[in-house]
């Protein structure tokens, strides 16, 4: 960042925030910033309740005997936190906060395509959300996030329909979300703002625009059957009537592969964005990170089958979906190894964001490599359903996913609020993070390769050792999660003004005050430059 | 895209879709084996292609309407396609006590 | 094309075609949404095609084949609308409106008496089911995707018909000229794609081994 001689920043006296204190000026809002903050502090309280069910399952997993809670309740809880932390805080995240925030600042527009839509998107959170605490009250649903039949339909005893319910409809928010940001992309860039000028943090909310519109209509319509199937006790996963339970996982997983996709290629955007300003260059190779984008989200439908390598579907289908599953790593090596070369030879800052993104693309490539492993057919007979398969996705959704919206929020932090937050503490969170979540996810890959299946809340005794190293980490994650929460928080009373460009980034949401007045841009901008034209040889500027 | 398009257009592709129903109806009662159902899906499928291209404007609807309407059928293939290849090549082995019934 | 005009509501032609962009999407959504079910149709129809053969006897294929022809006729019906309000003419963009209403309860109305039929008949599964001949256990997969299937399309149409008599009682009045075109061209593809759905459904559903 530049040291020379700059103006104290002030903050504006007018901005997005000021226009309206009411409760009724937020609620009726269509402005896509204060959605993104309404998105923004309702996913961070769903985010904190699956953490504490997850808290709770760690604490379980302390002792090797199920002496915490039942069986009945453990498999309620990791029903909870996945469902939770899925649909209710992983998908909408990046995408329905900083994406709504961020989009049509980046593309130089005023607001997005369809701002009532937006509002009406973010009440359908509101209301799945609803249903799915009442649910939750109400006793829980033990089927796991995955729903699979015959259980969910006809022998659970818990809330299922109710759950079901929740899910649908926090769906179609997202279908709208999807539905909004690819309109705006097309239609409304400012004069200038080509598509190889994007920011690739646009191009990946547009893949994953694409990825919510596609996907989620299935698992609308078979949340739908299974609902219908558990009232009516009759339906097409029932094998007495000639119908097939694996049915239910093709369709769940044509949904819920590719979900995974929405969950990390906004995470993968904002990388990009991060790296870029704190190695102070430019992208290497942009238009192949905006076509491996593309790539990831397009082949992430073709390989659905890999969750399925067991469960009966013709080995030869199996086959079919261990290459796709091959072929579908390739876009996200070339993003890897495009952003470790941006960093060669770049002029490197350690802010927190930055620690955040080398934290993502760490994590997520071990993420990556072990996901290889699973993909090979023979390998994940014995990996599947063990505890391999919870380190692997949890490496890319916490170690990449959550890392990259942590780091995100405090990288546009200073734009959203106008405030900055202390770097310091924004560096110890960020460290405490990366080894909490190392400490916890680690050695579950071992625990896994030894055998020990996921779902079950007692364990053999000598993989205690594994499984307390794990708890531990867990609990230094929780300090680290909740310490951005107390500094962030104090920022917004005491940080200070900080001006409209803290990081001197380029991108156009840098050039508008911070935080943005209500119309964002002052005058609509016109774009003349390439994406990320930092300049190496002045890294300052 | 400043004038509409002659009321014929739509008339003709309402009479064309009332014949295609025709068809399609008259074609059902002759047993044609499994040329029935291919036929059936055959005449829908240009029903829809009536309907979407002078209906819904395809016609002249920009390029980038096009390729979402073809994307979305597209990616349906995709649900039914990879789905199709653990279905077509599943070897079902009914155990006797669940032998379903009318075999 | 991309070029957005400083104050969105001047530029019409911009409005429209956003609108409609919007609205192609949404019908590839409930392109997908249905999907799902023809999935689940072709296979349970494929487990046992024979089944579903004397299952598809069992339905009204006059009553299936005139909603066909009636839903078709309102497709025609509400693309005139749509021309008219591109052409200027106000009144009959409102009559052919009521005319695609109408066409599309009559269409439901034709539904209801054949679900009524197949509750006389016993067709309906897990609530009225007394079928008994041979493939029964196809003949009640069968109902059970007919009745979602169609159930489905029903209330997708009866959106439809609310949404549109909406329509044709908003714009009685001439005083909005400049959103009347996008609101009853959005309108007009979500009714073909319902349409479109029904085409499909019909020979599946109405036309199997109709030779018998």
């Amino acid at each position: 960042m530049s040291a020379a001689a700059i103006p104290v920043p002030t903050a504006p006296r007018e901005s997005f925030l000021t226009e309206g204190y009411t409760i009724a000026s937020w609620l009726t809002t269509r402005d896509h910033k204060r959605i993104a903050i309404l998105y923004a502090i309702a996913i961070t309280l769903f985010f904190f309740l699956g953490g504490a069910a997850a808290a709770l399952i760690r604490i379980e997993l302390v002792t090797p005997r199920g002496d915490l809670v039942t069986a009945d309740t453990y498999n309620k809880l990791f029903t909870i936190h996945g469902v939770v932390m899925v649909w209710f805080f992983l998908i909408p995240s990046i995408p329905a906060t900083l994406g709504n925030f961020l989009v049509p600042l980046m593309i130089g527009s005023r607001e997005v395509a369809f701002p009532r839509l937006n509002l009406l998107s973010w009440y359908i959170y509101v209301l799945g959300g609803i249903f799915t605490v009442a649910m939750l009250v109400a006793g829980g649903v033990d089927t796991g996030w995955t729903f699979y039949t015959p259980f969910s339909t006809m022998f659970s005893n818990t809330h299922v329909v109710w759950a079901a319910a929740g899910v649908f409809i926090v769906g179609f928010s997202s279908i709208l979300t999807g539905l909004n940001f690819i309109v705006t992309v097309h239609r409304m860039r400012a004069p200038g703002m080509t598509w190889f000028r994007l920011p690739l943090f646009v191009w990946a909310l547009y893949a994953t625009s694409l990825i919510l519109v596609l996907a989620t209509p299935v698992l609308a319509m078979t949340l739908t059957l299974i609902v219908i199937e558990r009232v009516l006790h009759i339906g097409i996963f029932d094998p007495a009537l000639g119908g097939d339970p694996l049915l239910f996982q093709h369709l769940f997983w044509f949904y819920s592969h590719p979900a995974v996709y929405i969950m990390v290629l906004p995470a993968m955007g904002v990388v990009s964005e991060m790296i870029t300003c704190f190695a102070r260059k430019r992208i290497f190779g942009y238009r192949f990170m905006a076509y491996a984008i593309l790539g990831i989200a397009a082949f992430g439908f073709l390989v659905w089958g890999h969750h399925m390598f067991v469960s009966g579907q013709s080995v030869y289908a199996g086959m079919v979906f261990s290459m796709l599953s091959m072929m579908v790593a390739v876009p996200s090596a070339i993003k890897v190894f495009n952003w470790t070369a941006t960093l060669y030879k770049g002029s490197i800052v350690f802010t927190a964001p930055m620690l955040y993104a080398l934290g993502f693309v760490g994590l997520f490539t071990i993420g990556g490599m072990t996901g290889i492993y699973l993909a090979t057919l023979a390998a994940d007979v014995h990996l599947t359903d063990t505890y391999f398969v919870i380190a692997h996705f949890h490496s890319i959704m916490v170690g990449g996913s959550v890392m990259a919206y942590l780091g995100g929020i405090h990288y546009w932090w200073p734009k959203i609020t106008g405030r900055r937050y202390s770097e310091a503490w924004g560096r110890v969170a960020a460290i405490v993070i990366f080894f909490g979540f190392n400490l916890t996810f680690f050695p579950q890959y071992l625990l896994g390769y030894l055998g020990m299946p996921r779902r079950y809340h007692e364990y053999a005794p000598d993989l205690q050792v594994l499984n307390v190293l794990s708890s531990g980490g867990a609990s230094i994650l929780a300090v680290g999660y909740l310490l951005p929460l107390l500094y962030l928080g104090w920022s917004l009373f005491k940080g200070p003004p900080a001006g409209p460009n803290p990081w001197n980034a380029k991108g156009l949401e840098w050039t508008t005050d911070s935080p943005p007045p209500k119309e964002n841009f002052r005058e609509p901008p016109l774009v003349t430059e390439p994406p990320y034209a930092y300049d190496p040889e002045h890294p300052e500027r | 895209m400043n004038s509409p398009p002659p009321v014929r257009v739509y008339i003709l592709t309402w009479l064309a879709l009332m014949a295609l129903l025709a068809a399609t109806f008259t074609l059902a009662h002759f047993r044609l084996g499994a040329a029935n159902t291919a036929v059936g899906l055959a005449i829908a499928a240009a029903k829809v292609a009536l309907v979407g291209l002078f209906f819904m404007h395809l016609r002249r609807a920009s390029a980038l309407i096009a390729i979402f309407a073809v994307a979305t059928l597209f990616w349906l293939a995709i649900l039914f396609g990879l789905s199709g290849t653990d279905y077509a090549t599943r070897r079902i082995a009914p155990a006797p006590w669940s032998a379903p019934e009318g075999h | 094309m991309s070029a957005r005009p400083d104050v969105v509501p001047v530029d019409v032609p911009w409005r429209r075609e956003t609108a409609s962009l919007g609205m192609w999407i949404f019908l590839a959504t409930e392109v997908m949404f249905f999907g799902v079910l023809f999935l689940a149709y072709t296979h349970a129809r494929l487990a046992d095609p024979q089944g579903f053969a004397a299952a598809s006897r069992l339905t009204h294929e006059w009553l299936g084949t005139i909603n066909t022809a009636i839903l078709l006729t309102s497709s025609l019906t509400m693309a005139l609308a749509v021309r008219s309000g591109w052409a200027g003419h106000r009144a009959l963009v409102i009559r052919l409106l009521w005319a695609t209403a109408f066409l599309g309860a009559a269409f439901i109305a034709v539904k209801l008496v054949e679900y009524r039929l197949e509750w006389r008949d016993g067709l309906v599964p897990a609530l009225h089911f007394t079928y008994s001949g041979p493939h029964a256990r196809a003949v009640q997969a069968f109902f059970f995707l007919y009745f979602v299937m169609t159930g489905v399309h029903a209330v997708h149409l009866t959106i439809g018909v609310a949404l549109v008599a909406w329509l044709a009682l908003r714009d009685r009045d001439p005083s909005h000229p400049v959103r009347r075109r996008e609101t009853a061209e959005c309108l007009g593809l979500y009714w073909h794609f319902v349409d479109g759905i029904w085409i499909f459904l019909y020979p599946l559903i109405y036309l199997v081994e109709l030779w018998r």
